[in-house]
């Protein structure tokens, strides 16, 4: 699927040259008035990035900036303005844009940046799933099984002398927990370790093959 | 100023109001046949107007040419405007021989409009091409509209071109050309004016000019697409429609 990228001018005639230069590189591009609409429009369809203008009527580029921020932090933003100013520029990256760029727009400069950017988006939440796998994998395959055998320990302290069957049972169980935790740890290690070699030159890619062998590991195939 | 006679002469007169009450005229006057702005030289020329103050990239004009044509053109708008916003809303009246036209719009686009005019007969080698449009000029136009106006021109001079034995260019790629060449002064031209103003109303008129330029690429790739529906009368199979009912 295409990159999203809303525009947000004042100007129709800028409005629509940035759709059109947009379009023609490849990416979902639709267009805002002022601010307000942007907002209208984010609130029904998301984007990957807003090119904002800064001086606009009613509601400014960086008071946009500012909600656009709190309520879609999943969206990045690109600042345009005519007249270039180091302090508004600086107040801008301040609130969250992540470029600034000075009217009229060179077109392949626009193009790379807004590129640069949506790609290090998918790399962040490719590598944030990545995360996430991560994460299960130690609470609900680590975790959960030493809390099992933590459990067991403490029901044999409890049991009394002549309760053989019963221990055997609370034994076996920990016995299980202990034998799957060492086969996910031993997995996990050996994924470690290619996963340190896939690192260089990490991409979306690889983040996302990352992702469906700790899914696999997870489901307890392994790989 | 040059002799043209009052008859021979086109005149824009430019009139913006502000909500605050203030108003401001710019009285544009061509020759109607040559189509060069007819002005008196400025008596002051902001050192912001000389060529080599910041020379667009593909300034064609000899070191011994010491003032910008469009520079000089601009000053006088420019100063009027250096403190002013983009989007400031202002009625814009425009009086020609033949209409009156008023809109309320915001300064960037009145500014725009006028400012193109300034800068077409301004005697700038490049962007003298554009000055047969200068001649249908549109107040306030959108960009569909300066889109068919610049083609409907270009196409104009191919015919006549061909009537002279020459070889039209039918497929527009000399219009997008132009067109460049036009944006990289349109480029040139918004740096210049950055350091000879304080806000943004005079740099973003030219950068809606530069968006003009840049739109109408596209508009020729596509093969004027959104133009095509509307002459489907001219593109039966059997030709324009006679005059028969």
């Amino acid at each position: 699927m295409n990159e999203r990228i809303l525009v947000v001018d004042d100007e129709e005639s800028l409005r629509l040259s940035l759709k059109f230069k947009l379009k023609s590189a490849g990416f979902d591009v639709d267009v805002a008035v002022d601010g307000e609409d942007a907002l209208e429009k984010l609130k029904a369809r998301p984007a990957d990035a807003v090119l904002l203008d800064i001086n606009m009527p009613r509601m400014s580029g960086i008071e946009t900036l500012t909600v656009i921020r709190q309520r879609y932090p999943q969206t990045e933003a690109i600042m345009l303005t005519g007249f270039a100013d180091f302090s508004t520029a600086i107040e801008c990256l301040k609130i969250g844009a992540k470029d600034y760029l000075v009217k009229p727009v060179d077109t392949t400069e626009l193009v790379t940046r807004l590129r640069s950017l949506v790609r290090s988006r998918s790399n962040e939440r490719a590598l944030q799933e990545v995360h996430q796998q991560y994460l299960g994998f130690l609470t609900e395959d680590v975790l959960d099984p030493l809390k099992k055998i933590q459990s067991s320990l403490d029901q044999l302290a409890k049991l009394p002398g002549d309760a053989e069957k019963e221990r055997k049972k609370v034994l076996a169980g920990a016995r299980d927990a202990a034998d799957m935790i060492e086969a996910k740890l031993k997995v996990l290690a050996q994924f470690a370790k290619e996963a340190a070699e896939a690192v260089e030159g990490s991409s979306e890619a690889n983040a996302a093959q990352l992702t469906e062998q700790l899914k696999g590991i997870r489901r307890g195939s392994g790989r | 100023m040059a002799t043209t006679t009052d008859k021979k002469k086109i005149q824009y007169l430019y009139r913006f109001k502000f909500d605050n009450g203030t108003e401001k005229t710019f009285d544009v006057v061509l020759d109607g046949e040559s189509l060069e702005l007819l002005r008196d030289e400025p008596k002051e020329k902001p050192e912001w107007t000389k060529l080599k103050y910041s020379q667009c990239e593909n300034c064609p004009l000899s070191d011994s040419v010491e003032y910008c044509p469009v520079a000089l053109s601009l000053a006088g708008l420019v100063e009027a405007f250096s403190d002013s916003l983009s989007y400031e809303a202002a009625l814009v009246t425009v009086e020609t021989r033949e209409r009156t036209y008023v809109k309320k719009t915001t300064l960037q686009k009145g500014l725009s409009s006028i400012l193109g005019i300034y800068m077409s007969t301004s005697n700038c080698p490049i962007l003298s091409k554009m000055r047969p449009m200068t001649r249908f000029h549109l107040p306030y136009a959108n960009s569909f509209e300066t889109f068919f106006r610049s083609v409907s021109s270009y196409l104009t001079a191919q015919f006549l071109l061909m009537r002279r034995g020459e070889t039209p260019d039918w497929d527009l790629q000399g219009l997008k050309e132009i067109y460049k060449e036009v944006n990289t002064v349109n480029k040139g031209m918004s740096v210049r004016l950055h350091r000879a103003t304080e806000k943004d109303a005079n740099i973003n008129a030219v950068v809606i000019l530069h968006s003009f330029g840049d739109g109408i690429s596209y508009f020729i790739e596509s093969g004027l697409a959104d133009l095509e529906p509307m002459f489907e009368v001219f593109l039966k199979k059997n030709g324009p429609p006679d005059a028969k009912p």
